[in-house]
Formats: structure tokens, C-alpha cells, sequence
């Protein structure tokens, strides 16, 4: 299956999702060379922006990925009061939609730490680099502990080298 | 005549920048190609989004090419 961020993220900015790029992503735009194979977001988990999520994916044949027979992305106002994730597969790729990160806590909180990044698509909130350290730590995965290495150097290489790009 | 560093350095040796802190020699240490992280930093975060797309492009058609080999 591809997986085409730009797309993906272009199409969220379209519907005015209200999102913080977080995971593998996000260090990948902080300049970690890793690969990473799905799209990570933190977003408000009320109805609109919900809704706004659905009306982002509607024509990608969206399904909830983790549930045994695929369920198609299908929001109902009820539904939407009792979600706390959602783990979509789509036709551009794999979009995880999160209400909180671990280390960080909310929507609010993560908001609260992230920085603006201006793309020729739009500008989108990562979470600054101090925050995805955090959460890498909080995950605690190897894979997350071996990011936090790469991530600690970047940091610190862009502290002391201030003309690279943030 | 190359001097033995400079062939050192062809050959794949990691020259540590004289401002290499703590952190960065600990990831070089534990196996990261510093190197490609120097050349990621003095990219745009754009130019690092279109540099993870195609080496992802190149992950999933080696996934797939797995897949169908499994196939058969």
C-alpha cells in the first residue's frame, strides 16, 4: 500500500483539522534519518474535528485498520463521544489519529509544545524537539530509545550550530 | 599519493566534527551514520519530507516484492 504524507497532511490542512504532527514523522522533519511507515497526528477529539478527519479521508476508502474485519470509517455522534484513537488505513496510506501522547498528555498539553513549520503545501505544528524526546522516552520501545540517541545529537548539534535549519 | 587518512575517509571512516558534543559522538558511537544526519540538518524540513518519501517509496516496493515472492 503507498503512503504519501504530503498528500495526506495537505488534505487534513484543507478540512482545517486541528492537528500536531507527532511520531517517527515528526523526527523525520527535525532531520532524523529514519523511515517511518505511518503518519502520526495528535488532534482535538470533539465532534468537529472529528468530523473534519472523516470529511479529510471520505473519498480514501478509510477503515479502522486494528479491527478484525476492517470496519469502514463510519462516525456517528455517539461514536464520537466514546473515541479516544483512531487507526485508519486509507487509500494514500496509514493515518493514526490520537487524543493524547504519552509523556506529554493532551491535545492542549501537546499543543502547548509544539513549533510551526512552513512547507510550500502550508504550515503545520510538529512537537518541538525537547517534547518528541520526551514522549520517545515515555513509548520506551527500543526503536523509540534508539530515536532518542539520534534525537539528543540533533538537539544538541542544533544548539551549538545555529545556521542549520530547525 | 592519498595519505592514509584520506583513504581511510574514502573508505567509509566517519571523521567526527572538532564540535562534536557528547550526544552526537554517542550516536555515532552506537552506529548511526552521522554523516547523512549533517547532510538531513542542512535540509529544509520540506526537502527532509521529500528525502523520507522516496527512500519509504523504496521500503514499501521491497515490502511488496517480499510479499509476492511469499505469494508464490
Amino acid at each position: 500500500m503507498p503512503q504519501n504524507d504530503k498528500a495526506l497532511l495537505s488534505r487534513l490542512r484543507e478540512q482545517n483539522v486541528e492537528f500536531v504532527i507527532i511520531g517517527g514523522f515528526c523526527g523525520v522533519m527535525h532531520g532524523a534519518s529514519i523511515v517511518t511507515l505511518d503518519l502520526d497526528i495528535c488532534c482535538h477529539f470533539n465532534q468537529d474535528n472529528l468530523r473534519r478527519i472523516e470529511a479529510a479521508v471520505k473519498d480514501l476508502n478509510p477503515h479502522h485498520r486494528l479491527t478484525a474485519n476492517k470496519l469502514p470509517l463510519e462516525l456517528t455522534d455517539e461514536l464520537c463521544g466514546r473515541l479516544k484513537n483512531l487507526y485508519l488505513t486509507t487509500d494514500l496510506g496509514t493515518l493514526d489519529c490520537l487524543s493524547e501522547v504519552a509523556g506529554i498528555g493532551s491535545y492542549e498539553q501537546v499543543l502547548h509544545r509544539s513549533v510551526i513549520k512552513s512547507m510550500s503545501y502550508g504550515e503545520f505544528r510538529i512537537l518541538d524537539l525537547d517534547a518528541l524526546i520526551a514522549a520517545k522516552l515515555a513509548a520506551g520501545r527500543e526503536k523509540d530509545l534508539d530515536a532518542v540517541k539520534l534525537l539528543r545529537a540533533i538537539k544538541e548539534r542544533k544548539e551549538h550550530q545555529k545556521d542549520l535549519f530547525e | 599519493m592519498i595519505d592514509e587518512e584520506t583513504l581511510a575517509q574514502i573508505n567509509g571512516k566517519y571523521v567526527m566534527p572538532p564540535e562534536a558534543g557528547p550526544a552526537w559522538r554517542a550516536a555515532a558511537e552506537y552506529g548511526f551514520d552521522m554523516s547523512l544526519i549533517e547532510e538531513t540538518l542542512r535540509m529544509t524540513p520540506e526537502q527532509r519530507i521529500e528525502q523520507h518519501q522516496r527512500a519509504l517509496n523504496l521500503v514499501l516496493e521491497v515490502m511488496a516484492a517480499g510479499e509476492r515472492h511469499a505469494a508464490k
